[in-house]
């Protein structure tokens, strides 16, 4: 088994464009892409983060925002511990689609989901959603909220990490769905899913 | 000898030593006068010596100055050997410059036959021999020209570029005018031609546009369905054809160039793959049209699940003509490029890559696997949901196949996903497969309540003392004549605790299988990642399973506690007639037995053991228990030990590991058997595996021990 004590699915989903793919990149690797190209499908990463001294695998699964790919992206939401819905703060339409994403959400998440709403390219001057627009969205949907560029690496790191320390503590205090419990290998052992199972230990 | 000598050893105070003394004074004298002239008589020899020794040294003088001169000498030959050697070289490279005056001399000549000779050619319609000429010049020493240019002469390049320039017009033309008869063997003649002169990817490009005019006819042709209301996969295969005609069009056109101009073929694809592209898309458009597989379309509704299978498959089996296509535009650019060096390698692959993920014909790839993976969902969601209904326990229902019905259409979904040749495909269903299993396993868990008497344990014979759990059978046999239904509650129950069981093993495997099959679509390590990530939600479902599995187990073991109770009871019962000691002994094993075989049938082997483990512990413990609530004589205890000697050994014969579980019992009932106390060591060797209090407690019911005599024991 690998060294990790939790593991945990995060999938970001939202309008084409809007730059999921970039702070997936800029989280695990670091790096702005320049010409970025439109993701195709859905693609995988994982990243491995460190919360109170304990290992938190985090896998990360970055949707292609165009149509075509929905009924791909759609397979996803299912397992997901977290659901980052993401818009670009400098394109309306994209906000304008978010409670089309929210109905996606809704039909396909577990509703348990741990739900973050990410404004996007906050370095831009063309800003078209002011920051408390965005925060009252998400606090009328009982979402986290939090501004990010990718390109300038802000809040990119704070976004993961609070998802990992949320979704850690949510684990200990056995909220999680039931099941999580086996995520590992699939020859590995799984951990029990009764009504109690939840904790992601493996 | 010294005058002080003589003098010591002669007395010269006397006559006589004076004598002596001058006698030997004189003796010397003409020893000395002896030598002197001895030495006299060598001096002339020396002196002759010394002169010709004299005479030698002069004649070395002369010699000095012989090896002087002959030294000057050397020194002479060498400078002028020096100066010899470098008139040769300069003699060499006179002669190199005078070869390459020639060779640029019959350059020039050569570039003035070839302008002539090309404008012949062209009027003598002898391209071949035209394009010779181009390649002669393009093959020529640059320097020759610019040396040619440099005495001032015109440019003599200026004719012979006009002259090419004329016959790629040429060649272009009666390139087109061939390709417009569709004269294959001019065409073929003629497109040899421009790599000559130095236009290869000219050349391709013709070839290419001929070739995709060509195409388009067969295409189009290809593309229409005459039947298209067949439940035939029609448009599948329509697309098969089109995309058969691009096939042999991208083919012909690589063995055309493979020699003369390689690592062009993204070029020629670039050209042909539109003509593709259109035709494609004419298929998707009535396929999606006609199959009703447009997301929103109204007519999709009433597409039952099972109408949808054709559909299913048409649609897998359209997207994997499609990559197979794409798989072999990228095998026949590696070969066309493999003659090339590594950039050029990098940069034809590159090339291909561009044009197959920018080309509709990827777009309609990716608008049908969207389809074909939203038609799946919803073939699994509705057959899960017709299984689940059916599933749903009615009176009189004995059995079950939801399970066996899950499986079966979850592997087929995820077959068919293989089948698309998209890895992405796979996965998605992968997920939605999983979640809908999983339904399968929470459906379960809702309806496993254990009847009462799921697994038959005949109740203790009728003891003198009614106990309450008597009273329990009896009100227990009564509701089973009353009610009909419970037979088949049981058998319902049975067959469902063995799907939990079956599902578990199910998942695990499909998810297997799924890695296994898909294993062809991984291209790289991210890929497999994936696939067996998503496959590990169906391990998930297996968890599901296994934990309803255990409720099940539980269920069971509830049901037969009160017989479980009543037999720890009649363990420890302690009053029994002599005459019916054996056949109160085998009572137990008879009922086991009976639990035993009715478990066999029902359960599986792995269930069965795990029940009988389990209550085999139980009853052991709870008689264990009973026993401090009784007196016994010996008697009475050899009643129960012999009781629970044969427990042993029917958990021994029948359970592997279960003797173990009702060890502490045979002890305990051991003790109460004991003849004496002083025997006590006899049942606790070799092991006491009761904690000493309760060695002491169960002797203590021997009514004929003594307290005291207990309380001394030591062990
Ligand atoms: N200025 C600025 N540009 C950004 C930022 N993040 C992404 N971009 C740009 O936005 C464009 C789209 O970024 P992607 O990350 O590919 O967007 P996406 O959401 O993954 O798009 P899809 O994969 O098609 O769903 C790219 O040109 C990026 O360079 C940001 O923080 N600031
Ligand atoms: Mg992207």
């Amino acid at each position: 088994m690998e060294d990790y004590k939790f593991l945990f699915k995060v999938v970001l989903v939202g309008n084409a464009g809007v730059g999921k793919t970039c702070l997936v990149r800029r989280f695990t690797q670091g790096l702005f892409p320049p010409g970025q190209g439109a993701t195709i499908g859905v693609d995988f990463m994982i990243k491995t983060v460190e919360v109170d001294g304990e290992k938190v695998k985090l896998q990360i699964w970055d949707t292609a925002g165009q149509e075509r790919f929905r009924s791909i992206t759609q397979s996803y939401y299912r397992s997901a511990h977290a659901l980052i819905l993401v818009y670009d703060i400098s394109c309306q339409p994209t906000f304008d689609c978010l409670p089309d994403w929210l109905r996606e959400i809704e039909e396909y998440a577990n509703n348990k989901v741990l739900r973050i709403l990410v404004g996007n390219k906050t370095d831009r001057e063309d800003r078209e959603i002011p920051r408390h627009i965005g925060e009252d969205f998400a606090q009328r949907h009982g979402m986290y909220f939090l501004e990010t560029s990718a390109k300038e690496a802000e809040n990119v790191e704070r976004l993961f990490m609070e998802i990992a320390v949320e979704l850690m503590e949510q684990a200990k205090c056995k909220e999680l769905p039931k099941y999580d419990g086996s995520l590992g290998p699939i020859n590995g052992k799984t951990t029990s899913v009764g009504d109690s199972g939840c904790c992601l230990r493996s | 000898m010294s005058l002080s000598l003589l003098l010591e050893k002669y007395d010269v105070s006397t006559e006589e030593g004076l004598q002596k003394a001058l006698s030997e004074i004189e003796k010397e004298e003409t020893e000395v006068d002896e030598a002197l002239s001895g030495a006299l008589s060598r001096a002339c020899v020396l002196e002759g010596r010394l002169r010709s020794a004299s005479q030698a040294y002069t004649k070395l003088g002369e010699v000095k100055a012989d090896a002087q001169e002959a030294a000057n000498m050397v020194d002479r030959t060498a400078a002028l050997a020096k100066d010899v050697s470098a008139k040769v070289r300069q003699l060499d490279l006179a002669r190199s410059r005078v070869a390459e005056c020639q060779r640029r001399v019959h350059d020039l000549i050569d570039l003035q036959l070839c302008s002539a000779g090309v404008e012949a050619a062209i009027k003598a319609h002898d391209y071949e021999t035209g394009a010779g000429h181009v390649a002669r010049f393009l093959s020529m020493d640059p320097g020759s020209v610019a040396a040619a240019r440099a005495r001032g002469a015109a440019d003599p390049r200026d004719a012979m570029a006009k002259a090419a320039d004329t016959l790629r017009d040429h060649l272009v033309r009666k390139f087109e005018e061939a390709a417009r008869k569709d004269d294959a063997a001019s065409v073929e003649r003629l497109f040899k031609l421009f790599p000559q002169i130095g236009r290869a990817e000219e050349g391709v490009e013709l070839l290419a546009k001929y070739l995709a005019a060509q195409a388009e006819v067969t295409i189009r042709r290809a593309s229409v369905v005459s039947d298209a209301n067949s439940d035939a996969a029609v448009f599948a295969d329509a697309l098969t054809r089109v995309l058969e005609a691009a096939a042999a069009a991208v083919e012909r056109c690589r063995s055309a160039a493979a020699l003369h101009a390689p690592g062009l073929l993204p070029r020629a694809v670039h050209i042909i793959q539109p003509t593709v592209c259109s035709g494609a898309r004419r298929v998707y458009r009535e396929l999606v049209s006609r199959r009703r597989v447009q997301p929103g379309h109204a007519a999709r509704a009433p597409l039952s699940a099972l109408a949808a299978e054709p559909t299913l498959v048409e649609l897998a089996l359209a997207h994997n003509t499609i990559s197979l296509y794409f798989t072999f535009l990228r095998r026949k650019t590696e070969a066309d490029a493999s003659s090339l060096n590594d950039a050029a390698k990098k940069a034809s692959k590159d090339a291909i890559e561009k044009i197959i993920a920018e080309c509709d014909l990827m777009r309609a790839a990716q608008d049908l696997l969207g389809h074909y993976l939203a038609l799946e969902r919803y073939f699994l969601e509705e057959n899960v949901n017709k299984a689940l209904k059916m599933a749903t326990p009615q009176t009189g229902a004995t059995q079950s196949s939801l399970v066996d019905d899950i499986f079966f259409i979850a592997r087929k979904a995820i077959r068919r996903a293989v089948s698309t040749g998209s890895l992405e495909g796979v996965c998605a269903v992968l997920n939605d497969a999983g979640a809908l299993v999983e339904r399968g396993a929470a459906a379960l868990r809702r309806w496993l309540r254990a009847p009462q008497d799921v697994l038959p344990l005949p109740p203790p014979p009728t003891l003198h003392t009614p106990s309450a759990a008597g009273v329990l059978d009896a009100a227990g046999s009564l509701a089973a004549r009353l009610n009909r239904d419970v037979d088949a509650q049981r058998d319902l129950f049975l067959a469902h605790t063995n799907e939990t069981e079956a599902g578990g093993e199910w998942s695990e495997r499909l998810a297997a299988e799924a890695c296994a099959e898909a294993d062809v679509l991984v291209r790289s390590d991210s890929d497999r990642d994936k696939l067996q990530s998503c496959a590990a939600g169906l391990a998930a479902a297996a968890a599901a399973y296994r934990a309803a599995h255990e409720l099940a187990l539980d269920g069971i073991k509830a049901a037969l506690k009160p017989r479980v109770v009543a037999w720890a009871e009649y363990i420890a019962d302690p009053g029994v007639e002599p005459e019916e000691m054996e056949e109160d002994a085998d009572a137990l094993p008879i009922a086991l037995d009976t639990l035993l075989e009715s478990a066999r049938t029902q359960l599986s082997s792995r269930s069965t053991e795990a029940v009988l483990l389990a209550l085999l512990a139980d009853l052991a413990a709870r008689a264990e228990a009973r026993i401090l609530h009784h007196h016994y004589d010996r008697e009475g205890g050899l009643v129960v030990e012999r009781r629970a000697r044969r427990l042993a050994s029917w958990a021994g014969g029948n359970i592997p590991g279960a003797r173990e579980r009702v060890s502490r019992l045979t002890q305990g009932a051991a003790l109460l058997a004991l003849e004496r106390l002083a025997h006590l060591q006899d049942v606790l060797a070799p092991a006491c595996r009761l904690p000493p209090n309760l060695v002491r407690d169960i002797l203590a019911r021997r009514t004929d021990f003594k307290i005291e005599d207990i309380k001394r024991l030591k062990f």
